[in-house]
Parts: C-alpha cells; sequence; structure tokens
C-alpha cells in the first residue's frame, strides 16, 4: 500500500473512532421508563394480544383503583382537575400502561401523567433511596412524549395516573397490562396475608416490601452473603452492606419510617415480630456483591392483638412487640 | 510537513476535543422538582401558584422549553406584559408535578384495593370460563 493511501485510511479509521462514541451516547438517553434489557426480552405484549371479545373493558373513574388487565376509559362530564388512578398487580408483575386513544387539550391545560410507583400524603412509594429512576424521569407526561412513546412500563408492581381534563366531553382510553417481573423488588402487597421471598442477585439496590397493614411477620429464611461472618455480627448491621429490616410507619414512604428491627446475618428457622403499624415493611439492602435472599410470611392482626399490644406499649405512634 | 506527523497531529487535536458523554447530557433537573415538590406539597393552594410563578418567570427569560431551565440565569423579577403572563399560566397549569397528595387514608386504600382484587378475580372467573368454552367445542 502506499504512503498516501495508507495515511488515508488511518485517518478514515480515527473519524470513525471519534463518532462512535456519540452513537452509544444516543442510546443511553432514552428516557422511557423501561426495565433492563433482559426484562424486555423476556416481556412479551405482542403474544399476549387477547382476541377483541376476550378484552376486559370498563369505564375509569376520577378516583380508582385498577388491578384487573384491560381497556380503560374515562370522559370527562365536567371539568375534572385532580384525578388519580392507582393500578396494582401481583408481586411479580410489572405494569404496562398504553394510551390508546386521546382526545385531550394540552395547551389548555389538560395533562395525562403516569408515574413509576405510588403516591399519598406527598409520600412517595418506592422513596427515591429504593427507586433506580430520579424523581423526575418517574413522571411521564403523555403531552410531551405520550405521542412518540404510546407505552409506558413501571419498574414494580405499581403505577398511578394522574389527570386534569378542564372541558366536558374530553377523554382519554389507555390500556393496562400486567408483565412477569423475575426479580420483584419494591412490592405493594394486595392483601393482609401471605408470603413471598426476595432475592437480590449480586445487585446493588434496596428493595422494600409493603404490606399497608399492621401483622405479624415471620422470617422463614434469611440468606445474606455465602457464608456466616461472625465479624459482621460484632460492627452490627451499621457496618455491612447487606442486611434485611423491619420498618413500621404510618405513611408510604420508606425513608420515613421506623426501624423495628434488623437482621445482619443468615439464619434458618423462624423469627417473629408483631407490628402494629399501619404500613409494615421488609426492607433488604444488598451490596451487589452477593446473592441475598429472604422468605417471609405475614398474617394481619386481629383487633384484640392491637389492643393487647397497645396496653404493653408506651409510644402510641406505632406499636411493636 | 509531512503526512505522517499530520495525521498523528489531528488524531491528538480529536482525542484531547472530544467532549466528554458527561457534559452533553441534559440538566439535573431532580433539583429544580425536588423544590418544586416540596413548595407544591407545603405549601396551601394560591401561595404554592405564585411561587411557582414567580420561579418559573425567572428561568423562562432563559428558555422557554420546560425541559432544560438553567440555574445561573436567574434574572430579578419583573413584570411581565399580560401575553406572557398568561403563556405562563397555562405552561405552568401543565408543568407543576400534581401535587396529589390525594389525601388518602389507608382505610380507604385498603378498601379500594379490596374491590380492585374482588373484581380482578371475577373477571379471571369469567375468563376462565370462556377458554373452558372455546376448548370445550
Amino acid at each position: 500500500m502506499s504512503g498516501t493511501s495508507r495515511v488515508q485510511l488511518c485517518f478514515l479509521l480515527l473519524s470513525v473512532t471519534a463518532l462512535r462514541g456519540h452513537a452509544r451516547f444516543l442510546g443511553i438517553q432514552d428516557n422511557e421508563i423501561s426495565p433492563e434489557g433482559l426484562l424486555s426480552l423476556l416481556s412479551s405484549e405482542l403474544k399476549r394480544e387477547l382476541p377483541e371479545e376476550f378484552v376486559y373493558r370498563r369505564a375509569l373513574r376520577c378516583l380508582d383503583m385498577v388491578a384487573v388487565e384491560g381497556q380503560f376509559t374515562f370522559t370527562a362530564e365536567r371539568p375534572q382537575l385532580n384525578c388519580a388512578v392507582f393500578f396494582i398487580g401481583e408481586p411479580s408483575d410489572i405494569i404496562s400502561i398504553e394510551y390508546n386513544s386521546v382526545n385531550i387539550d394540552c395547551r389548555g391545560g389538560d395533562f395525562i401523567k403516569v408515574f413509576d410507583g405510588w403516591v399519598m400524603k406527598g409520600e412517595k412509594f418506592p422513596s427515591t433511596q429504593d427507586h433506580p429512576l430520579p424523581l423526575y424521569e418517574r413522571y411521564s407526561d403523555y403531552c410531551e412524549t405520550g405521542v412518540t412513546r404510546p407505552i409506558v412500563r413501571s419498574s414494580q408492581n405499581v403505577a398511578m395516573l394522574f389527570f386534569r381534563l378542564h372541558q366536558s366531553g374530553s377523554s382519554f382510553t389507555v390500556t393496562f397490562r400486567k408483565l412477569i417481573n423475575p426479580f420483584p423488588c419494591n412490592v405493594v402487597s394486595q392483601t393482609p396475608e401471605g408470603s413471598f421471598t426476595m432475592i437480590i442477585p449480586q445487585q446493588h439496590r434496596n428493595c422494600s416490601f409493603s404490606i399497608i397493614y399492621p401483622v405479624e411477620i415471620q422470617i422463614g429464611e434469611l440468606s445474606l452473603g455465602q457464608h456466616n461472618d461472625l465479624k459482621r455480627s460484632i460492627l452490627g448491621c451499621a457496618g455491612s452492606g447487606d442486611f434485611v429490616e423491619l420498618l413500621g410507619g404510618n405513611g408510604m414512604d420508606t425513608s420515613k419510617m421506623f426501624p423495628m428491627a434488623d437482621l445482619c446475618y443468615s439464619f434458618n428457622g423462624p423469627a417473629q415480630m408483631k407490628v402494629g403499624c399501619d404500613n409494615t415493611v421488609v426492607r433488604m439492602v444488598s451490596s451487589g456483591k452477593f446473592v441475598n435472599r429472604v422468605s417471609f410470611q405475614y398474617r394481619l392482626l386481629g383487633h384484640q392483638e392491637l389492643q393487647q399490644m397497645k396496653g404493653n406499649s408506651v409510644e402510641d405512634v406505632c406499636l411493636r412487640a | 510537513m509531512k503526512p505522517v506527523p499530520l495525521v498523528l497531529l489531528i488524531t491528538s487535536v480529536l482525542l484531547t476535543t472530544h467532549v466528554p458523554l458527561s457534559t452533553c447530557r441534559p440538566r439535573d433537573l431532580n433539583l429544580i422538582n425536588n423544590q418544586l415538590d416540596d413548595v407544591l406539597l407545603n405549601r396551601a393552594g394560591d401561595d404554592a401558584m405564585s411561587y411557582l410563578l414567580l420561579y418559573l418567570q425567572r428561568n423562562l427569560g432563559a428558555q422557554k422549553a420546560a425541559d432544560v431551565l438553567h440555574l445561573q440565569h436567574f434574572s430579578t423579577p419583573q413584570l411581565r406584559s399580560d401575553n406572557s403572563l398568561e403563556e405562563l399560566t397555562e405552561f405552568s397549569k401543565r408543568n407543576d408535578d400534581p401535587p396529589i397528595s390525594i389525601d388518602l387514608t389507608f382505610h380507604l386504600l385498603r378498601n379500594m384495593i379490596e374491590m380492585a382484587r374482588i373484581e380482578n378475580q371475577r373477571e379471571q372467573a369469567e375468563l376462565n370460563r370462556k377458554y373452558l368454552d372455546e376448548v370445550g367445542k
């Protein structure tokens, strides 16, 4: 090869190398609330399309809770300024919301927003510490991105829709689907009784399982790290990167709840605790070095039990026994 | 100049001026939204709206789009003409994060979940019946 053509070839290769970085950057900038790469392989929205007559349909109310897959339409008979719809699935589901036909006046101040989580009394679940996305990315506005990206996915089994319609006659239709999540992290339990196994496979994240009832929790098995590290237990949970904590409180935000118990090392065999709070949370903190697993059961605390606990306890904010 | 040193010069220029990815990312809205959230949640209705209008007024001077608000372009708040104030209200109507701390009690929430579950179970039973009917044919 002659000198000049070699130089030209080198120059060409260099330019290609310089450009490659930008292309990669554009890919990451995708702002959609989307699950990790693995999940998008497993999600099969297209395959699960039901034939028309099998799709569940009903009208949506201004304040509503939806746990069933289907198509929901909201029609404003009068101006509705503060509406919210809660979506909830099974613990191992994530939620997919698709805009079908939307007839609103964006310029007139109407909006439809999907929030990745639940908001109640200003408190968000999952909390900002437990959610992979920053707060502004958890809101998805139809007027901004709804047309180009009509499907929004949540990161856990709960999501919310906020909307405001000024004119009577405005309407919109959304399709709600539940997709499988192989490693659920952040769950709101639909029932006051049940059982669950939370697994965090070598990821550096915090996961919360929220039971919005006063319950007795029985932890059957806890596996933190690969082996029992006696040194760790001396330091206490604060020094450990992997632990499970039991929280109790009267709001949805786990970062504002009171720790009831800390578990820093693996064990087998049931350990139980009664938490007499409106919201009971089992939270696992994981450093990412190990595969952590906790299995637990929970049952509703009866009225009498709660009364008994109240009698024994000094504080009345949240009861424990 | 010989071609090889020229190529080396161009290479070094390209590599050193390659813009690091982090500077191209949009500004962190987290800060702003946290403040907005705070404002909207902790102050009652009218107060929040006027505070929000003032806040947005300062920033809209730099750029109209809601997406990127440049923190360093603060200017003293001025009384704007009616037109732009109207625009501002329209804009803020849509863009304030709904402070719907729907003041829902846990009791109400639990009841709603229970009703939704019943609806789900009923629909699941219906679907199962339809599937079985199809299979039966």
